[in-house]
């Protein structure tokens, strides 16, 4: 990334950040939602007003909350990505299938990546959490399974 | 109804107008044939009679008339063939309060009336009919029309990338049980051999899936439009997937726009190629019991080619869709 970004490119990147269809959340050591992309948005049908300060666990019951902490703690302490792949764990959030009418699945799977964002000194004071629709492939390989 | 109620109150309140409504072209022409109208807004999407013939039968039959089109089909072909066939002006729908005034009153249109002629001017509206259903009529009637506006974009940017018309019949809107959809599918279908693509969205508590139908035997007429050569499935899916994202990319973008909702767009998915209904579309599933169904059939004029279109929302969008509708016409 260049040393001086102009504002424009600045507001392109946002522009990105909101549009690409993956879901991109942003957390703070509290596990405080900071940034909240459309995907989120949309699958969600709650808006980054409705979600920004608070806990991610208090908007979503479904997720397992120690489970959750054990995978960032390891991407705060060590400063690697740490993964979560559908086969093992289905969704982190629960959202309905992409395809409602033609989809074969009841739910979006999902495979998230969890990334260490560091400050300025080096420590890692948040983590992006991003999540990707494996639905598609969920269905194929239970379907090759039959 | 929702087109004429918009168009009405977009015109300029000093206007000294009797205003009639025409349900279709037919009416219309009635209309004129008595002699009821100097001025008349038409749109060209109609049942029976659409905006075009009426302008050519104006034509035919010697009556003058001063004719506006107000029109959601805004290709550039059409708007070519309006003016050829002596329409004064194009405005795009949902016509704009200004656009319309600047225009009324650049034809002289807004002018008092001459001492020979009754107290106000008579005026025409025609724009589609209400026909009956089983939704509310106003919200089936308002997503007909937030549907004809949204595929007039969609038609005019392929008009555009295949240099071809694009012929734009009202869509249908239905509430399709799943066998319902499973019947309206096999009739789109028509028995032949079909390829079907599909693209979800969500946004704003509405969600769907856009589906886009090709017939089989046209292929080779979508080739010969795009002037590509598919050497095999795999370029003829790439040039299939192409054309559904323009289609349904616009369609989308078009309702989104008039009722103020940004959509996620999930990729197209290629259902298959060269099946039939129950091989490609799996609709028989316990997941859900009703869609909201808006029908939109492309066809390209002088080419063997229709495409079917159709967004299916599902039941749980009604509401919020609804709602989003109420707010656009009050």
């Amino acid at each position: 990334m260049p040393a001086q970004i102009d504002i424009k490119e600045v507001h392109w990147l946002l522009d990105i950040v909101q549009c690409i269809d993956v879901g991109v959340i942003v957390l703070d050591r509290q596990y405080q939602i900071e940034v909240w992309n459309s995907f989120m948005e949309n699958h969600s049908g709650m808006g980054p007003d409705e979600v920004y300060g608070k806990s991610l666990f208090g908007l979503f019951a479904e997720i397992d909350e120690a489970w959750f902490r054990r995978k960032v703690d390891t991407v705060v302490q060590l400063g690697t990505r740490a993964f979560s792949l559908w086969e093992q764990h289905p969704y982190l959030v629960h959202f309905k299938n992409y395809q409602p009418i033609t989809g074969q699945a009841d739910f979006m799977y999902q495979n998230v990546t969890l990334l260490p964002l560091t400050a300025a000194n080096g420590a890692v004071e948040h983590i992006c959490v991003v999540i990707y629709d494996a639905t598609e492939a969920a269905v194929h390989k239970r379907q090759l399974a039959k | 109804m929702m087109a004429r109620k918009q168009l009405i109150r977009a015109l300029p309140a000093e206007w000294p107008v009797t205003i009639s409504q025409a349900n279709h072209g037919e009416e219309a022409m009635q209309m004129l044939r008595q002699g009821l109208a100097e001025v008349m807004l038409l749109d060209l999407t109609m049942p029976v009679m659409d905006g075009f013939e009426v302008l050519a039968a104006l034509r035919d039959e010697g009556l003058s008339c001063k004719v506006i089109v107000v029109s959601g089909d805004v290709q550039e072909e059409a708007i070519r063939r309006v003016s050829e066939l002596g329409a004064l002006a194009f405005i795009k729908k949902p016509a704009d309060p200004q656009k319309l005034h600047e225009t009324l009153s650049r034809l002289g249109l807004l002018a008092p009336p001459t001492p020979a002629s009754p107290s106000s001017t008579p005026a025409v509206v025609a724009v589609p009919a209400r026909p009956a259903f089983e939704l509310k009529i106003n919200f089936r009637d308002a997503l007909r029309e937030i549907s004809n506006v949204a595929m007039g974009r969609a038609a005019a940017l392929l008009a555009k990338v295949l240099g071809v018309f694009v012929e734009l019949p009202v869509p249908a809107v239905n509430i399709f049980e799943v066998s319902e959809l499973h019947m309206t599918l096999a009739d789109a279908q028509r028995g032949e051999r079909f390829s079907a693509l599909c693209q979800g969205f969500i946004g704003d508590g509405i969600a769907g899936e856009a589906l886009l139908l090709f017939h089989d035997s046209e292929i080779a007429d979508i080739s010969r439009l795009f002037k590509w050569h598919p050497k095999d499935e795999t370029e003829t899916s790439e040039m299939l997937l192409d054309l559904a994202s323009i289609l349904i990319g616009a369609c989308l973008s078009g309702i989104s726009e008039q009722i103020d909702v940004r959509f996620s767009q999930g990729h197209p998915q290629l259902l298959g190629l060269h099946g039939s209904i129950d091989s490609l579309i799996h609709v028989n599933q316990q997941r859900w019991r009703k869609t909201l169904a808006v029908e939109i059939s492309y066809s390209l004029e002088g080419h063997n080619v229709h495409f079917d279109l159709l967004l299916l929302f599902t039941e749980d969008s009604i509401q919020r869709l609804s709602h989003k509708i109420n707010y656009l016409l009050n």
